[in-house]
């Protein structure tokens, strides 16, 4: 009977160990030792023992905490961040937070909240950003208004509210977001926003709630951030609501999802009454589109038409001097010029990307905007053999162009004349025709950054890079060279002020030991998802404190004579290579020991090779590649019976030179 | 000693977990419609939740702007929402295809910048193509994520056009 207990006993030990181990599993991430700790989805019921005191940023959303009272958060006094969303909160109990002075953000979003205690919030000195959304609040009163004096932020969404009026001793002076997204309000009274007249430059958010009047005047006398009656059924009851008022931006789109009516010249004319700076109408139908629809938009500095189902702005559209900028994103015209660019002559920003149709640049479209500085035409489908001097004239002020993701083009020698003062050049996913040995980005001066990540280059053209001094930045990514091959003369000699060079994809197998010489100033290298082995590394060997990338190639060892040019870079990438964990690459993998600061992917840093090791992480690997103790007994045995061979010889030989004696 | 061996193989039958399973099972497989010739089976591959959806009108003719109803928990922000398609049949990629929901410069839907921790319902349209849906069965794997990758839905999906 006795070893039956012992037994059962034993299997209880070992069963508790087992939970032990379990909850370890469940334990919470530390994302920064002693500050910041991740416990989402554990479904916990207090805070873990495990937490230490110090903790200062606390993401516990999904646990459960029916009621949350003072001892529950007590011994984390230094909270300054505290995540509460979804943890079925039903109960915030007097003094929840009385010893978190430090506390500024709290989320409370998702819980259902039945009762906060009049104190519930107090404690914290500086309590900033409070998130209530979806709570189950119908009725502000519901908040306790001590210690919110700080409040910058308050997040009502997704609530059951239809007055936005505060109580009287609601403190509003430092509120800077007021968010009220998806409630029931419809209506929007004097009285209701005479609550906010102490909090200056509000944002405040009606996004969802179906506004379908305002008093007169409501909007008077106080300047706002911005104002957002996304979605509204009829703007019309905005428009003439927010006469006499002040906002720098007012979004006033729609949705694919909500009803709207179309907009009609006569409506915008509210816009006249009403000083803004920035105004959205994105995904909008306009009745009628004619060059006095815009009367009213005279002040403006930013139009964001994104969606709106136009195929062409009006000629002769008068007075608009001060739009800076202009984003027609996601619309129908057939031909740049349809825009009619002149009407715009301060223009800065130009954003024309996503057209429904193939965009034709036509000629000298743009020409009027000298002082265009960016332009995005991205996502265009845009086709053209000989780009793009003629299509961009005139726009000498250029620092930003977007070309990305569109048909073939053909470049010229010189090809950005026009935009000698572009600084950034993106070309990404748009097949470029480039016959050697011309230069197409010749005397781009100020260009910095270039993004020319599959363009299907020829990278046989030495001079394809020629002519750009000031070069940081070349993203290179996706483009192939011959033989899959570096070699020692090649395109990249040209621009020796490059820093960051990515060779990424590019199906590379080896890099000649040369090929970077010229390149002296580089500190990121990124040669990742290659084939490269390791006697392409040598080509980094006059490199110092760089990033080098060099992840998914197939690299398997690395001689010792490579260590020295790894050493002396600052950070080094080898994740997803298939590493060789034998005593013939014992050198590397003690380097690599040695220098794991310095090493970022370690965690898919593996081996793939003893197939005992397959898998196993760089940093876990033990090896003992000295001889071993059965090595060097038969060593010793061996020459002990050398030595006894050797005097038997001896002797026999002395016995017979001797034997007539 | 027998009795330790007893005592050991009970403990590891019914010790919770222990014993290297894999853990929670998976989401039940849910119809999201079955009608004019065709069949939609789907299965959330997210590890933590479930979600719910259902189509109106569906059929082999497949109609563009298709309603749908769909009620989900939300993990994560989004602000920023993409959409990845991948469509196969007999185990040969047919398509597969990425499609931004939410951008911060484009907000196509009413529920584009809702918060984490958020219930949502959604009854409307999906702004997709119309299409004939050949004879077969296909598998699809819907995935909806983040600017940072992180995963908001995951649906193992099966289309059956007969």
């Amino acid at each position: 009977m006795a070893p039956d207990v012992s037994c059962f006993l034993l299997a209880l030990l070992c069963s508790a160990s087992c939970e032990v181990i379990t909850s370890l599993d469940q334990m919470c991430i530390e994302k920064e030792a002693n500050k910041t700790y991740n416990c989402e989805n554990l479904g916990l019921r207090e805070i873990p023992d495990t937490l230490p005191n110090t903790t200062e940023i606390l993401e516990f959303s999904f646990n459960f905490l029916p009621t949350i009272q003072n001892r529950t958060f007590s011994r984390l006094i230094n909270l300054t961040f505290l995540d509460l969303t979804r943890c079925q909160i039903n109960w915030i109990h007097e003094n929840t937070f009385q010893s978190h002075s430090q506390l500024s953000t709290l989320v409370l979003t998702g819980n259902p909240l039945i009762f906060m205690a009049e104190t519930a919030l107090n404690g914290p000195k500086i309590l900033k950003h409070l998130f209530l959304i979806q709570t189950g609040i119908s009725n502000l009163e519901f908040i306790p208004v001590h210690n919110l004096e700080n409040l910058e932020s308050l997040y009502l969404g997704s609530n059951q509210i239809s007055s936005i009026k505060f109580p009287k001793d609601f403190p509003t002076q430092n509120l800077k977001v007021l968010d009220f997204q998806n409630n029931a309000i419809h209506y929007l009274s004097r009285e209701d926003m005479n609550s906010l007249e102490q909090a200056t430059n509000l944002s405040l958010n009606f996004k969802g709630n179906d506004i379908k009047g305002i008093e007169p005047g409501a909007f008077n006398s106080t300047v706002y951030q911005s104002l957002n009656f996304g979605g509204t059924f009829n703007l019309s009851v905005i428009f003439s609501g927010l006469q006499n008022s002040t906002t720098q931006s007012l979004w006033l789109g729609s949705f694919e999802d909500t009803n709207d009516q179309d907009i009609s010249s006569s409506m915008l004319k509210g816009l006249c009454e009403m000083s803004v700076e920035s105004i959205n109408l994105q995904k909008h139908h306009f009745s009628d589109f004619t060059s006095s629809t815009f009367q009213c938009f005279t002040r403006l500095r930013e139009l964001d038409l994104t969606a709106t189902h136009l195929d062409g702005l009006p000629p002769g559209i008068e007075g608009m001097n001060v739009l800076k900028k202009l984003v027609l994103n996601v619309n129908n015209f057939d031909q740049l010029c349809q825009i009619n660019a002149a009407n715009f002559p301060s223009l800065t920003h130009l954003y024309i990307k996503g057209n429904r149709k193939r965009l034709h640049l036509g000629a000298g479209c743009l020409e009027k905007l000298e002082n265009l500085q960016k332009l995005d035409l991205s996502h265009n489908d845009i086709e053209a053999s000989d780009c793009c001097n003629l299509q961009l004239k005139n726009l000498s002020r250029l620092q930003s162009l977007n070309l990305s993701y569109n048909e073939p083009l053909g470049l010229q020698s010189q090809a950005f004349k026009e935009c000698p003062r572009l600084e950034i050049l993106d070309l990404a996913f748009t097949q470029l025709h480039v016959n050697a040995p011309r230069s197409p980005f010749q005397n781009l001066h100020f260009l910095k950054v270039l993004n020319l990540s599959h363009c299907f280059l020829d990278t046989s053209n030495q001079g394809l890079l020629a002519g750009l001094p000031d070069l940081r930045h070349l993203d290179f990514r996706g483009n192939h060279f011959q033989d899959g091959t570096i070699p020692k003369t090649n395109l990249l000699q040209t621009v020796g002020t490059l820093e960051i060079l990515i060779l990424s994809s590019c199906d590379l197998l080896s890099i000649d030991q040369q090929a970077f010489h010229s390149l002296g100033k580089m500190s990121h290298v990124d040669l990742s998802h290659n084939s490269l082995t390791w006697d392409s590394i040598d080509s980094l060997s006059h490199l110092k404190g760089t990033y080098l990338n060099l992840a998914a190639n197939s690299i398997r060892v690395i001689p010792p004579h490579l260590l020295p040019v790894l050493s002396q870079q600052s950070t080094i990438n080898l994740s997803q290579n298939p590493l060789d964990c034998t005593c013939s690459n014992v050198r590397f993998l003690t380097w690599y020991k040695e220098n794991l600061q310095k090493l970022e992917g370690s965690e898919g840093t593996v081996c793939a090779n003893p197939p005992s090791l397959r898998g196993v992480k760089l940093s876990d690997v033990e090896l003992s590649c000295g001889m071993t103790a059965v090595g060097i007994f038969f060593l010793i045995v061996f020459l002990f019976l050398l030595i006894i061979l050797f005097i038997f010889v001896v002797r026999y030989l002395l016995r017979r030179r001797y034997q007539h004696i | 000693m027998e009795g330790f061996t007893a005592v050991l193989l009970i403990w590891t039958l019914i010790a919770p977990g222990s014993s290297g399973g894999s853990g929670r099972e998976a989401w039940p497989t849910h119809l999201a419609c079955r009608e004019g010739g065709l069949e939609v089976l789907y299965q959330s591959c997210d590890p933590l939740q479930d979600f719910g959806l259902s189509m109106d009108q569906c059929s082999k003719q497949l109609k563009s702007n298709l309603n749908i109803r769909f009620g989900i928990i939300l993990r994560e922000d989004i602000k920023e929402l993409f959409l990845d398609i991948a469509l196969t049949a007999k185990g040969s990629s047919i398509l597969n295809y990425s499609y931004p929901i939410c951008e911060e410069d484009q907000p196509k839907f009413s529920f584009c910048g809702r918060r984490k921790g958020e219930q949502i319902y959604y009854a409307g349209p999906v702004n997709n193509l119309g299409v004939d849906i050949p004879k077969g069965e296909y598998q699809v794997l819907l995935e909806l994520y983040t600017e940072s990758r992180a995963t908001v839905a995951c649906a193992n999906a099966t289309i059956i056009s007969f």
